[in-house]
């Protein structure tokens, strides 16, 4: 008897000190982490957008899409972010759409698990280049060991044509969901 | 004594006469696809297969001597593994990644393993497939017969699985007037070698049988359910690395099972894994992987087949 | 237990060193494989998941060994998780909020290392058992050997798979990477070696 009143109280003490622990941190780390993951989202606006201004959140949902503008008030286009499945795990990027939904301003790589020294080259400057004003109709696609000929092909990375297809099709379903919503 | 050549699991007498002899009847069989590949790829082929050659004997010899071994160069072995790693690399292949693929065949392979009979895995087998996941471009990157240059051309494979192409030029693949690996093009050669091997009974007719085979069922019938995203049974024995792997690799002694029933399971497993990766896996070609995994299991693939003693 | 005359510690100096070489928890013990093969892609990584290790392995030694005559036998190991785990989403917290980069590369491994044996490990076999002043000694000794492998390692697979360490430029432009070497049969290769490297290097010492 005894000793199942010390095991309850043991397991009591540390669990409530472990959670004041717990919440103590979590107030100390909580508004930098909001911060941290802000400045990142902003960060590639401003990379896609350099002209850009202000950004304001448009409510659609699940979907996280920016209106940008620049100090004159004038509409830049929609940053939006795209995610969906990889080579090795998520691809998370943002893409930056002119305010006609036909030409890609580019993309930039969130967050990818893609190989190092391969499929991870779809973060590298040279892929990603190939986006800028690329056209969204029709759907993007791309070529392998070839140049691209037409105004929405990309050429895929040698050896990871899978990440680069990813990329692809990543895009193109939310450029899709994008333009429906928006036209609305 | 040919003859009365019988296989079992251990425990073993070791005649050790054996392995030179073999291993020279495995290099006369070879001799074939060696005129084919310097035929179809010139001197790039000849400088590949030299310079496999003798790194292979070198690193062999120095690591004896480090490890304070007998030198055993001239059981032949290791010029059979270097002529074999050149054989299943891309002609247009960086001289100096041949001969790290050499130090990974014969260092880590089988000396560190503990030399020649306790390698689990083929050496040239994994020297490539070190090659494979250290530098994928080099790798997957081939140049068309006759041309120096390393013009990116598709294998026979590639262009099935990712372009879709089904005019498939037969002729080219049984002579090996198409793109590949040095060794791995030229069907005709490749039978001429195992036709050789198997007359000498320095191989077993098992597993290529049971390999070749499976490969056979599996495309002819994925081939007659979808012939327009899958090729046909003849284009998928002559295409690729089948022939060399089910002749010359899948065969080796030392990483195939011992028992007829290991050796049956062994060449279907190969096979099954061959046409998984090849038909709905993410590379074109799967018949150095299914080799290697199936390597993996032949210890116990031995001791689930092993005979039982009369009477029990 | 109740040895009180505890000042002189003999042999602290051992409980200290063990962890570098004798008793290293990935070279000998051969524990905390997952960040081990896992983070090491880049030298960098390393450190910082031996370093957020070190922190979760010193407090909860630091804790465990406190409270250890109070924590029922039947409680034990339910106490010890409970303790490492809040330490763990701590050393989680921190990094996410002052080195968020880092700890989107470590990704999933931070949190994970609530279950690397070596913590646990560390706490049933000797903080559980041994005064503060050896069982602190014990982890931090522990904690500089996991560290310094998963440097070596990190260093090694960066340098052939990226040309660099810690980022800097070491092998030059002509330098063709190994991809193999940023892969999980890197990790493997490399381990292999340098875990027959220390056998090797033990055999001779004894041999001498």
């Amino acid at each position: 008897m005894r000793n199942t009143v010390r095991i309850i109280s043991v397991l009591t003490v540390v669990g409530l000190i472990s959670g004041t622990a717990l919440v103590l941190m979590y107030n100390y780390a909580n508004p930098r982490i909001i911060k941290n993951q802000k400045n990142e989202m902003e960060k590639a606006v401003y990379k896609l957008f350099p002209n850009a201004k202000k950004y304001d959140k448009v409510a659609m949902g699940d979907d996280v899409v920016f209106k940008v503008t620049d100090k004159s008030g004038k509409s830049l286009g929609y940053a939006f972010i795209a995610e969906g499945n990889g080579y090795q795990g998520p691809i998370k990027m943002m893409a930056g759409i002119k305010p006609d939904l036909a030409t890609l301003e580019g993309i930039e790589i969130l967050e990818s698990q893609e190989t190092p020294g391969l499929g991870q080259e779809i973060a590298s400057d040279n892929f990603r280049a190939q986006f800028d004003g690329l056209k969204t109709s029709p759907e993007i696609t791309y070529v392998k060991n070839a140049k691209p000929g037409s105004p929405n092909e990309i050429q895929a990375i040698t050896g990871a044509t899978i990440s680069s297809k990813a990329v692809c099709t990543i895009l193109n379903e939310q450029i899709k969901t994008i333009k429906q919503k928006l036209s609305k | 004594m040919e003859e009365n050549f019988y296989i079992s699991p251990g425990p073993h007498i070791f005649t050790k006469s054996k392995t030179p002899k073999m291993m020279k009847d495995v290099i006369i069989a070879l001799i074939p696809a060696i005129f084919a590949a310097a035929y179809f790829f010139k001197l790039k082929a000849i400088i590949l297969i030299l310079v496999c050659t003798v790194s292979c004997v070198v690193f062999e010899a120095l690591i004896q001597a480090l490890l304070k071994r007998k030198v055993t160069i001239l059981d032949l072995s290791a010029v059979v593994t270097g002529i074999l790693l050149a054989m299943i690399m891309p002609p247009s292949l960086p001289i100096w990644t041949t001969v790290l693929g050499s130090l990974i065949a014969i260092g880590l392979t089988k000396q560190l393993f503990g030399g020649l009979g306790s390698n689990i895995f083929n050496p040239a087998l994994l020297g490539r497939a070190f090659l494979m996941a250290a530098f994928p471009t080099y790798l997957t990157r081939w140049n068309a017969p006759f041309t120096l240059e390393a013009v990116t051309g598709a294998t026979p494979l590639g262009m099935v699985k990712f372009g879709h192409n089904m005019n498939i030029n037969f002729g080219g693949l049984f002579t090996g007037n198409v793109s590949g690996s040095l060794g791995e093009t030229s069907a005709l050669a490749l039978l001429i070698g195992g036709a050789y091997l198997l007359i000498k009974k320095t191989i077993d007719w098992r597993v290529p049988l049971a390999y070749i085979g499976t490969v056979m069922v599996i495309s002819f019938v994925t081939n007659l359910v979808a012939p327009g995203t899958y090729a046909g049974a003849l284009f998928h024995v002559l295409a690729g690395g089948l022939l060399i792997g089910a002749i010359f690799m899948a065969t080796d002694p030392v990483t195939s099972p011992v028992t007829k029933a290991g050796r049956w399971v062994f060449g279907i497993g190969c096979g099954l894994i061959t046409m998984v990766i090849r038909l709905w896996g993410g590379l074109p070609e799967g018949v150095m992987y299914s080799i290697l995994l199936m390597n993996a299991i032949t210890p116990l693939l031995n001791r689930l087949t092993r005979p039982r003693r009369y009477g029990t | 237990m109740n040895n009180v005359c505890n000042q002189t510690c003999t042999g602290c100096g051992k409980e200290f060193s063990k962890g570098l070489w004798r008793q290293n928890p990935i070279f000998v013990q051969v524990l905390g494989m997952c960040p081990t093969l896992a983070v090491t892609t880049k030298a960098l990584f390393g450190f910082s998941m031996g370093m957020a290790t070190a922190f979760v392995l010193i407090c909860s030694s630091l804790a465990v060994s406190v409270i250890r005559k109070l924590v029922p036998q039947q409680v034990r190991i339910a106490t010890f998780t409970v303790i490492i785990a809040t330490f763990v989403t701590c050393a989680d917290y921190f990094l996410q909020a002052n080195f968020y980069t880092i700890s989107k590369e470590l990704g999933p491994y931070v949190p994970l290392i609530v279950v690397n044996c070596i913590i646990l490990g560390r706490q049933e076999a000797f903080a559980s058992k041994n005064g503060v002043f050896r069982s602190l000694l014990d982890a931090i000794g522990m904690s500089v050997g996991f560290t310094a492998v998963l440097i070596l390692l990190g260093s090694i697979r960066e340098l052939l798979g990226f040309g660099t360490i810690f980022n800097f430029k070491i092998l030059g432009a002509g330098f063709e990477h190994w991809v193999i070497m940023a892969l999980p049969a890197g990790a493997f290769i490399t381990l292999g070696f340098l875990i027959g490297l220390f056998n090797w290097m033990n055999k001779k010492s004894k041999s001498n």
